[in-house]
């Protein structure tokens, strides 16, 4: 028989016993056989002696005994108020046989003549509970209590101990009085529990214990319904009273449930007012208790309670704390971990109550330095407890504050971000800046913009202690766009010292190396380019403007030039381009020279270091679109310019590249400035790029393909005459469209020349509606052939 | 009914920090069917937060976008209407109303999305409709000095477009609508 089958036998036995015995004890009082009852009753009850069951199955065979006495109780309290005279009943019970039997009865009887004769209360509460010492086997005498404390639930005497004024029926101190005597009691016979039996079986004393546990601390939940213990009683008589049985019992398991159970029930006012002897027998306490998490509850407490109660700050809280988690500390051997979220907890209490007060998070943070300090701590690797405890504690300000700013303002913040490893580090960095991104901080001045980076120096540079080997690629896009992104919240109201931050960054940028800068140093040239529009806005206040635009053009140019430097091309190339369109906003002394300088610079990047024949066709195309915009070059820049685009575009490998791209250098020579203000529109240089086209199309072998262009080149045609470009005939719009039409039918139908087949037919449709709706009678238009299909 | 995101140009990080908090409150999940996006995005997780608005997101490369799986433009067929779209970068004059009708006569669309300037846009051209979202993120744009955020959504039903534009105006958002019906 296994060792469960053994007690649900035994179980089954004894409640099959208390089930026919409480029968016959219902029966005998039906019939009015108190004497008869009794013997029954006394039988059912002496099951409780049995030494055989688990925790467990007593307390079922305990519920189904005390159900089976409510009956009895409930008959005698009937009789009682009768009048029928029994009192001697209570001697009667003395005589019962055998002690378990005899005590159960005797608080039943007992607590039945203090309802009904309220003035035996106080002698007869003191007198059952120095009886129930008579049984000291642990499990029975805690149920015994158990069943004591759980009748006398409502007649427990809580008016105040007036002194001027008789209390017959007893006060609250008597109450206090019985509570804590049957406190002590219980816990001890808990306590004793432990040492009981071989020692091998350790393991399943405690799971037992720990089932118990909830009666002993019954004892502090009746207490604290107790209304009239006030504060003072509490400071006086309770609270030491309960301390003094903690800290004697001398038994780890008791201490840390009490103590927690004490910061549970009772209020947390009276818990404020008594800190000091709470933590301070705190230090009395069992090595082995987890003292830190009893002090970190009893914190998080008066936080809740603090925030929500303004009148609570009359007591200097934090100090308090502060001194007491101190005297812990110097007087327990706590794990570093657990200094480290003692204070965690303390900065949570700072955050949450004392926002204003940045001295005490900084007071937190320079004892764990002082701490580490001593202990003669350099690193912490992050697969350390200490690192995880001590990584949610730098969270706490920065969540709190919401405000890299303030978060700053904490100065030992940066020296404990040292002591974590490369892997703690960037940790914190990353969620520094993600709340700065998040929260719109802006960073207005140098020294700030110093102090950030260099707090987050994992992600702006290699580290010492960083380990080898290749890193996740998407984490690092991921972490130095982060960084990219925060550039723009580096940022001085005032122009010149924007200006300065942008210099301390590049400083910092510079030492990424060539992996980090092409994320770090274009948010900074856009930067620059932003401020330099300011400059120019400020023209009529700042006679320097010109200089400093200048300036900051110089500092684009260089930052560009590194990034080139890194065998980049396409980025510079696109940065380059845009300073130029910025400089060309910006009519600055000789910032013709400047912007011809980065629109060279481009240029000369895309001839010397773009070979892709893709990659070749997009930038060259944004080489023209840009130039196209740019207006500020006399015509002795402009000119060689257009036709080295235009001489670009013809010599990409392909020919229909070639052919789109000559196409579209068209527009230089037609919606282009120079710095005279007027559009170029050379009609006859247009005219040129697109029998260009027409000519390179003819040399593309595949059909679809030059029909393809020609249409594209046809709609060219009619976009340029449109503009009043006169040179463009009614000849070569014909000769165009009869040409499409004479190769469109011959193509194979598929999804790619119905394409060109729907382009021709909208282009077609398109010159249709423009002869309908032509106004004047010269309309070249009017002569177009064969716009049916 | 369809609801379609159009939206560009946000340019993270080169040349803003990300989306403004009260265009992040509106982008949420459930209310959009399609994403159609100019690009210029420019990091992966821009890309993730529109994939996180719809399922369906349609991208186009902008000249800043280094991933060069984006296409040069997309033609998606939402209900009866067939959307063009194109960052507009590679169609010069940037911008110009004609040179963005040729394009869309060889994409054959009664609807083009462009971007590119920074600037919101619509206008129709010959009945066709041609729509700029402009940029959301409210990016530096050295030919366009006071740049507003903005994106837009169009509505699709039957042969309308009801596009709402919404735009950050001094930090309020502000909405636009716009009609167009194809014939």
């Amino acid at each position: 028989m296994t060792q469960m089958e053994d007690q649900e036998k035994q179980l089954e036995f004894a409640l099959a016993s208390v089930q026919k015995q409480g029968v016959h004890m219902k029966m005998c009082l039906d019939k009015n056989k108190l004497m008869e009852a009794l013997k029954h009753a006394s039988a059912m009850l002496a099951e409780l002696r049995t030494s055989l069951l688990s925790p467990k199955s007593y307390y079922e065979l305990f519920m189904k005994v005390t159900n089976e006495l409510c009956y009895l109780d409930l008959y005698l309290v009937e009789e009682f108020e009768r009048g029928r005279k029994v009192d001697d009943l209570y001697q009667i019970i003395q005589y019962a046989g055998n002690i378990v039997p005899r005590l159960y009865l005797l608080i039943t009887v007992g607590l039945v003549y203090i309802k009904t004769n309220t003035n035996l209360k106080r002698d007869l509460l003191k007198d059952l509970v120095e009886m129930c010492r008579g049984v000291q086997h642990p499990l029975r005498g805690l149920f015994l209590r158990h069943y004591l404390l759980q009748c006398s639930k409502n007649v427990l005497p809580d008016v105040p101990d007036n002194e001027e004024t008789e209390h017959p029926e007893g006060t609250v101190r008597d109450s206090i009085d019985f509570i804590l005597m049957n406190f002590a009691e219980m816990n001890k016979l808990w306590v004793r529990m432990q040492h009981q039996g071989h020692s091998r079986e350790k393991e399943r004393r405690e799971k037992e214990r720990e089932e118990l546990k909830i009666l002993v601390g019954t004892n502090l939940v009746r207490l604290s319904h107790l209304d009239s213990i006030t504060l003072d009683k509490y400071r006086k008589i309770v609270l030491p009273g309960i301390l003094e049985q903690i800290v004697s019992c001398r038994d780890a398991i008791a201490q840390e449930y009490l103590m927690e159970c004490i910061i549970q029930v009772f209020p947390d006012e009276f818990h404020l007012y008594t800190l000091n002897v709470f933590l301070k027998s705190c230090c009395e306490l069992q090595p082995s208790v987890n003292v830190k998490t009893i002090v970190i509850l009893m914190i998080n407490r008066l936080t809740v309670f603090t925030f929500h109660n303004s009148n609570a700050s009359e007591v200097k809280l934090f100090e308090v704390l502060t001194e007491q988690i101190a005297n812990i500390i110097q007087s327990r051997d706590l794990p570093l971990e657990d200094t480290v979220s003692l204070q965690a907890a303390m900065v949570g209490l700072a955050l949450k109550c004392y926002p204003d007060n940045l001295d005490y998070v900084d007071k937190s943070l320079q004892t764990i330095s002082d701490t580490f300090a001593k202990r003669k701590i350099e690193k912490i690797s992050h697969k350390n407890p200490v690192s995880r405890e001590l990584m949610a504690l730098m969270k706490l300000p920065i969540d709190n504050y919401n405000d890299l700013l303030l978060v700053m303002k904490l100065k030992h913040f940066p020296e404990i971000i040292e002591y974590f490893d490369y892997t703690g580090r960037k940790t914190i960095a990353i969620y520094l800046l993600q709340n700065a991104v998040q929260c719109r901080t802006m960073i207005p001045s140098v020294e700030q913009a110093d102090i950030v980076l260099t707090m987050v120096s994992p992600l702006v540079k290699d580290q010492p202690d960083q380990p080898i080997g290749e890193e996740d690629p998407e984490d690092f896009a991921e972490e130095q766009s982060l960084l990219g992104r925060f550039v723009h919240h580096m940022k001085a109201d005032e122009p010149d010292l924007q200006f300065k931050i942008l210099m301390a960054e590049r400083e910092h940028f510079s030492l990424g190396g060539n992996k980090r800068i092409c994320y770090t140093l274009p948010p900074l040239v856009f930067q620059a380019y932003q401020l330099a529009l300011i400059y120019s806005g400020k023209r009529e206040q700042d006679e320097l403007w010109e200089k400093k635009c200048r300036k900051i053009f110089q500092f684009c140019h260089q930052t560009i030039l590194e990034l080139t430097k890194a065998e980049l091309a396409e980025l510079p190339l696109r940065l380059f381009l845009q300073g130029a369109l910025t400089i060309s906003q910006i009519n600055f002394k000789n910032y013709e020279t400047v912007a011809y300088e980065f629109y060279s610079q481009a240029f000369t990047l895309y001839e010397e270091e773009i070979s892709e024949s893709k990659c070749q066709l997009a930038a060259i195309i944004l080489l023209i679109g840009t130039f196209e915009k740019i207006n500020c070059f006399d015509e002795e820049n402009a000119e060689p310019v257009r036709t080295q685009c235009a001489l670009a575009a013809s010599k990409l490998l392909k020919k229909p590249d070639q052919c789109r791209a000559v196409a579209i250098s068209s527009h230089l020579f037609w919606s282009a400035q120079n710095n005279v203000g007027q559009p170029l529109q050379d009609g006859k240089r247009v005219m040129d790029c697109l029998k260009k086209c027409v000519r390179i199309t003819k040399q593309c072998m595949e059909v679809s393909v030059q029909v393809q262009l020609f249409v594209e080149l046809l709609n060219y045609y009619v976009y340029f005459y449109e503009r009043g470009n006169n040179n463009v005939s009614v000849d070569i719009l014909n000769q165009l469209i009869g040409q499409i039409k004479k190769e469109i039918t011959g193509l194979t139908p598929n999804e790619e020349t119905e394409q060109i087949t729907k382009h021709f037919e909208n282009t077609i449709a398109y010159l249709q509606n423009r002869i309908e709706s032509a106004d004047t009678e010269d309309s070249v238009y009017k002569a177009l052939e064969g716009l049916t299909l | 009914m369809c609801s379609v995101l159009v939206i560009g140009d946000m340019h993270v990080p080169f040349r803003s920090s990300g989306l403004p908090a009260q265009f992040k409150k509106l982008l949420t999940p459930g209310k959009i069917q399609h994403v159609l996006c100019t690009g210029n995005l420019c990091t992966k997780e821009m890309y993730e937060f529109l994939k996180s608005i719809a399922n369906d997101v349609h991208i186009v490369r902008g000249d800043f976008d280094e991933n060069l799986n984006y296409p040069d433009q997309k033609v998606v067929n939402v209900g009866q209407f067939k959307v063009g779209l194109c960052h507009g970068h590679q169609v010069i004059p940037w911008g110009d109303p004609e040179s963005l009708a040729l394009l869309q006569r060889q994409l054959d669309v009664d609807v083009l999305v462009f971007g590119h300037t920074h600037k919101f846009d619509a206008f129709e051209l010959g009945n066709k409709f041609f729509l700029n979202p402009g940029s959301a993120t409210g990016a530096f744009n050295p030919l366009n000095p006071d740049i507003i955020p903005s994106f837009v959504v169009m509505d699709i039903q039957s042969s309308t477009v009801v596009s709402y534009v919404y735009r950050l105006v001094d930090d309020e958002v502000k909405i636009e609508k716009i009609q167009y019906t194809k014939k």
